[in-house]
């Protein structure tokens, strides 16, 4: 620690609990002018929280917040912009039918004598602090919703900057970035820090944490776990803060056994982000698929799922050429997707446990037209007690009141009530507590273990590693490799998914 | 009042025709393209019967009409914030009820004119609280006030005619600066409302709010407070739409004006207004409102029964947003 | 406990829905003997029965998280239709009126199209159909009336079946078949899905863009069916048919406890909001209130309604 530099953004003993559960405990943390502060954490951890604390969205249920060392409270997030703390946020907040400069400046847009908004200051402006980001390529009159998602990012920067941005909070700025992007963004950071702006940085990758950060501070659970000068750890250090104990053990892995291939896929195609992907799939068999997001590793189970039907490429089921066009096709031929937004994609949340677990599997519920209402709620209790569903009201409490881990069993258990074939898990232990994730991994090795063929979508490696018998990477919609369980490292993984395709770049 | 003038972005290279063009369809497209309509059926009915450009048709058609575009200028506020009203119809009823008895009843004529813009703000502020506050969806918070206001009106008044209105009451059929009042008040409404929406950060809220409504609570605009002051706003133009309608004729009849409210959002919808909000100007739903009354004086002109009329605007309504959906559709892949 | 709770209060919206219809019974049969009365109780079924048919097809709609302003305009342009199928072309009455149906129906199928296919939202596009159908009904006829029906022909509006008024059996049937579907059947649940979380029920298998197909097209029956019965019930066929029924339909359906945000809302609720509704109108007008007087009850019913539901749930799931 550099106890002479003063930090410019300081939090002591924070905490906050939502519906009395707590999300952050007597955190301490603190941002420098000019340094890069990596935020690490699972998913789950709290950083979101945290993040959201700093910008004056939440306010923290006790602890104190000093901005250059006076205490303070944010009364919202207008409040910390005026006091120089701004956010990028991964899910980027603009106005896709404003023009790039209205959105860089809107609510402190220069101003003619006349009290109206001067638009060509408005367009010197943002056309200045673009260029600061050396992005003289950017047209600032051209509508948000007209640009990449990389040129958005830069959109959110530059209106951090217009608020003379002393701290930048930037979340996961490259999880969404393909690598020439992520390279620009990273000298940007760079370039940020160098004029005295402090920037927290919420990362899961290494080689970019290592290259940006001075210091870095895991998250776990809601509690620090450290801060430590970045010179001072390597990976696997930072990997065990975050986890908790050495990955090697985590993984309930059984030896497969492996059937007759059930799922063939060539050269399927669908929109611009699935592109010639062939590969097969066995009884007994999990295939993990690993890349970035946009990669195109979703993409590629709506397509498989009739979410968004095949363009073109081949399916084989079992054998047989299948055409799916909807996820109701797709269900009847016995594939299942459990999908990576639990709370929007997966679950009607107003509605009961009961209602949910039948909801894919209504021909088992129902005779005729008519649902069985006893055989629907005695069929729930047994899933219940099977899955280890925490559901304190029973079948009838309403799904939203589960706990994360809960939530998704129930999606889990709504689709192996239609005894598929395949099964596509699409980040299935994201935001999930570590109790409930060893859950769901001893499931999903019990299920292959009996048979099924698994697809394993998943951006923690460690866990597509840990589960997977082949692996399966996404690189900007195209799959680059297909690599044995005994040859999947890190490195060889990280590598594929990451080598930049000069073809598609054009 | 042609949308190429617009001093707010930087000119395009001189000396570059297309990219000019190109600019300007960009930005101001559905605009062009409704003066485009406009043009093209006046020359065509113009031809076919040359009475239809005389100069008692063309008064008939811009300041008879005036009232609507007036209308329409709130209705577009409103949907580019994301709301909407259906009530606007009956509202405009009652005001011109409120401002024809107060003139016969001896009231000065300023306070006759004064009073519709005045209750017409309070009424709807009260709605934009219900919607605001009250977290009730504007379509529903209007369609029960369009029946407050529509059974109120008829079971105070029984639909009776005022007649006997004073001379001086009658705004509408005077001529200021050589133009008909109402064309003077719809221009300089429409250049006013234009103004305030591309020059003042209230104004740009509104798009944002339309926009993304979460993005726009991020950067810290209050929202329940902007939307009671649209709809309030909203108000105050049908309460100055209520004016230019009152005064046009020597008598008002106390009823609710059939489809009137269908009409002025028509006007704002296909004057490319987005109904997903967001986006749009006031200068389409002005023209739109004077492409409605070209088409109607049209159908007269050329024997379609009028009756067609509302099957027309209908038909408009669905090519206009179907065409606004496959263009969103396309644009965001 | 919560589920038991959340089931509570569904069936609490209701009971005090049927204690409010007890009470504004008893109240309004105080104010006029001519109010409680089997005749003009009777009478107040045949008047409601139009409204009734819409509104309960509409609980299907408004559950499914979308709203249908057409339906009036549908009404229209069915009576509309079978008066020119019948008088103008000379086809015979029955099968004019079967076409006059198919063409509403139509009209609900077109709703569907644009709504479920090109994923324009509900209020919008059916703002359009409103200004369409009713502009067709308008166009076709020239404002002129069509009467002179054979007398048969009032059976259906006038006529009366062991002492009921013949229109009032056809809503039992009604209200009781769509009672069983949205309670008991896929289709019902589906429509709950679909109107709590659109993309999870997309991403269960579940056929969103068919359900929403056959909610607004059996809108458009009902809406058609009720275009009937007010020709047989008035004897004649004019253009302005059915005018603001649709304000009338979504009142008595949120009034019954469904939800304006979808998601919740039973038959039971729409049919108690309805005989509210039309026993306000009967009573005020009983007690000398001028008939265009009640709607304005109409609509401040409507939008307390809402304000209170909201107030009171405010522990309810936000979807997204």
């Amino acid at each position: 620690m550099q106890p002479l530099q003063k930090s410019y953004l300081a939090l002591s003993d924070i905490s906050k609990s939502f519906v009395g559960i707590p999300v952050l405990r007597n955190v301490n943390f603190d941002v420098r002018s000019g340094e890069v502060h990596a935020l690490l954490g699972e998913n789950g951890a709290g950083k979101s929280t945290l993040i959201k604390i700093m910008s004056g969205l939440f306010t923290p249920d006790s602890g104190i917040i000093s901005v250059e060392t006076k205490e303070t409270r944010f009364t919202s997030t207008a409040d910390a912009m005026r006091r120089g703390i701004t956010t990028v946020y991964q899910e980027l907040l603009l106005f896709p039918e404003l023009s790039v400069a209205e959105n860089i400046l809107l609510g402190h847009s220069p101003r003619h004598a006349w009290g109206g908004i001067d638009w060509r200051g408005v367009h010197a402006r943002a056309r200045d602090l673009l260029d600061q980001l050396d992005s003289t390529d950017l047209d600032v009159s051209i509508k948000v919703r007209e640009l990449s998602v990389a040129q958005r990012q830069r959109v959110e920067i530059a209106k951090a900057l217009s608020y003379n941005a002393r701290v930048l909070i930037m979340d996961e700025p490259t999880a969404s970035l393909a690598q020439g992007d992520v390279r620009r963004l990273m000298s940007i950071v760079k370039n940020l820090r160098s004029r005295g702006v402090g920037i927290i940085y919420v990362s899961h990758r290494m080689p970019e944490i290592f290259a940006l950060a001075d210091r870095v501070t895991v998250l776990r659970d809601g509690q620090i776990i450290g801060t430590e000068p970045a010179h001072a750890v390597n990976e696997a250090r930072l990997v065990t803060m975050m986890v908790g104990r050495p990955i090697e053990t985590v993984f309930p892995k059984s030896e497969p056994i492996f059937g007759e291939t059930t799922l063939e896929v060539h050269n399927l195609s669908s929109g611009s982000l699935v592109k010639d992907v062939s590969f097969s799939l066995r009884r007994g068999e999990i295939l993990g698929v690993a890349g970035l997001v946009g990669s195109g590793r979703t993409e590629l189970a709506h397509a498989l799922f009739g979410l968004a039907p095949a363009t073109a490429g081949t399916i084989d089921l079992k054998g047989t050429r299948v055409t799916i066009r909807t996820p109701s096709q797709a269900r009847d031929l016995g594939i299942a997707y459990v999908p990576e937004d639990r709370g929007l994609q997966g679950l009607i949340k107003s509605m009961s446990v009961r209602e949910n677990l039948s909801m894919a599997a209504f021909e088992r519920n129902s005779k005729g037209i008519f649902i069985r209402f006893s055989y629907e709620k005695k069929r729930a209790r047994n899933l219940i007690r099977r899955f280890n569903i925490k559901a304190k009201a029973g079948p009838n409490q309403p799904v939203g009141r589960l706990s994360g881990g809960n939530q998704q069993k129930v999606v889990l258990a709504k689709w192996l009530e239609t005894n598929p074939e395949v099964l596509i898990l699409d980040e299935p232990t994201r935001g999930i507590d570590v109790g409930a994730k060893a859950e769901i991994h001893r499931m999903i090795d019990e299920l292959a273990k009996k048979g099924m063929s698994i697809i394993l979508i998943s951006s923690e490696l460690p866990e597509v590693l840990g589960m997977s018998d082949r692996v399966l990477i996404m690189n900007n919609g195209r799959c680059t490799a297909i690599i044995d369980r005994e040859n999947a490292t890190p490195e060889r993984i990280g590598a594929a998914m990451t080598v930049s395709q000069k073809a598609e770049a054009a | 009042m042609t949308a190429t003038t617009d001093d707010t972005q930087a000119a395009p290279l001189p000396g570059k025709g297309n990219a000019f063009i190109r600019y300007a369809y960009r930005s101001y497209g559905q605009e062009l393209t409704i003066l485009c309509a406009i043009l093209i059926m006046f020359v065509s009915v113009g031809l076919y019967s040359p009475r239809f450009l005389s100069f008692d048709n063309l008064n008939s058609i811009f300041a008879g009409n005036a009232y609507i575009a007036v209308a329409a200028i709130g209705m577009s506020m409103l949907i580019i914030t994301g709301q909407i009203d259906v009530s606007v119809g009956a509202l405009i009823g009652v005001l011109a009820t409120i401002s024809g008895t107060l003139a016969v009843s001896g009231y000065p004529v300023w306070l006759a004119w004064l009073m519709p813009v005045v209750i017409g703000m309070a009424i709807n502020a009260v709605v934009g609280i219900l919607v605001a506050y009250g977290r009730i969806p504007s379509i529903i918070a209007t369609l029960g006030m369009l029946s407050v206001l529509k059974g109120g009106l008829v079971s105070v008044t029984g639909g009776a005619w005022i007649s006997n209105l004073p001379p001086d009451f009658l705004l509408a059929q005077r001529v200021m600066l050589g133009v008909p009042f109402p064309i003077l008040a719809m221009i300089v409404l429409t250049v006013f409302a234009s103004v305030w929406l591309k020059y003042s950060a209230l104004g740009r809220s509104l798009y944002a709010i339309g926009g993304n409504r979460e993005a726009a609570l991020a950067a810290g605009i209050r929202i329940q407070r902007r939307i009671v002051m649209v709809f309030t706003i909203h108000g105050a133009f049908a309460g100055l739409a209520t004016i230019l309608f009152a005064t046009q004729l020597q008598v008002i009849q106390s009823t609710v004006p059939p489809n009137l409210e269908l009409t002025i959002i028509t006007a704002a919808v296909i004057g490319g207004v987005s109904v997903l909000g967001g986006t749009g100007t006031v200068i389409g739903s002005t023209l739109a409102a004077i492409l409605f009354a070209t088409i109607g004086s049209a159908l007269i002109f050329t024997n379609v029964s009028a009756y067609w009329l509302r099957a027309v605007i209908g038909l408009l309504i669905l090519i206009t947003v179907l065409a606004d959906m496959m263009r969103r559709r396309k644009v965001w892949g | 406990m919560a589920s038991f709770a959340h089931i509570r209060s569904l069936t609490r919206h209701e009971t005090i829905l049927a204690m409010v219809v007890v009470f504004a019974l008893v109240a309004l049969s105080a104010q006029s003997d001519r109010f409680f009365t089997v005749a003009n109780l009777l009478n107040q079924g045949r008047l409601m029965t139009e409204v009734g048919l819409v509104a309960v097809a509409m609980t299907f709609v408004i559950a499914s998280g979308g709203i249908d302003l057409s339906v009036g305009s549908i009404m229209g342009l069915t009576a509309i239709l079978i008066g020119v199928f019948w008088h103008n072309f000379g086809i015979s009455l029955p099968v004019a009126a079967a076409l006059a149906v198919g063409v509403g129906t139509l009209g609900g199928f077109v709703n569907g199209l644009i709504i479920a296919r090109c994923g324009v939202p509900p209020l919008i596009a059916t703002l359009g159909t409103l200004a369409l159908y009713r502009g067709l009904a308008e166009g076709i006829s020239q404002a002129r009336s069509v009467g002179g029906y054979p007398d048969w022909f009032y059976l259906l509006g006038q006529g009366q079946i062991n002492g009921l008024p013949t229109q009032l059996l056809v809503l039992f049937i009604f209200a009781i078949t769509a009672t069983i579907i949205l309670s008991c059947t896929v289709w019902g649940r589906t429509v709950y899905a679909v109107g709590s979380n659109e993309i999870a029920a997309r991403f269960s298998g579940l056929s969103v863009e068919r359900s929403k197909l056959a909610i607004y097209t059996a809108s458009g029956f009902a809406a058609a069916i009720a275009g009937v019965i007010f020709v047989s019930r008035v004897s004649t066929t004019r253009s302005d048919m059915g005018t603001g029924l649709e304000l009338d339909a979504i009142t008595a359906v949120v009034l019954g406890g469904t939800s304006i945000f979808g998601g919740k809302g039973t038959i039971v609720g729409t049919i108690l909001g309805l005989i509210l509704i039309q026993s306000l109108k009967n009573g005020l007008s009983l007690a000398g209130v001028r008939g265009d007087g009640t709607i304005v009850v109409i609509g401040a019913v409507l939008i307390v309604t809402i304000l209170l539901s909201n107030i009171f749930s405010r522990d309810g799931f936000p979807e997204h």
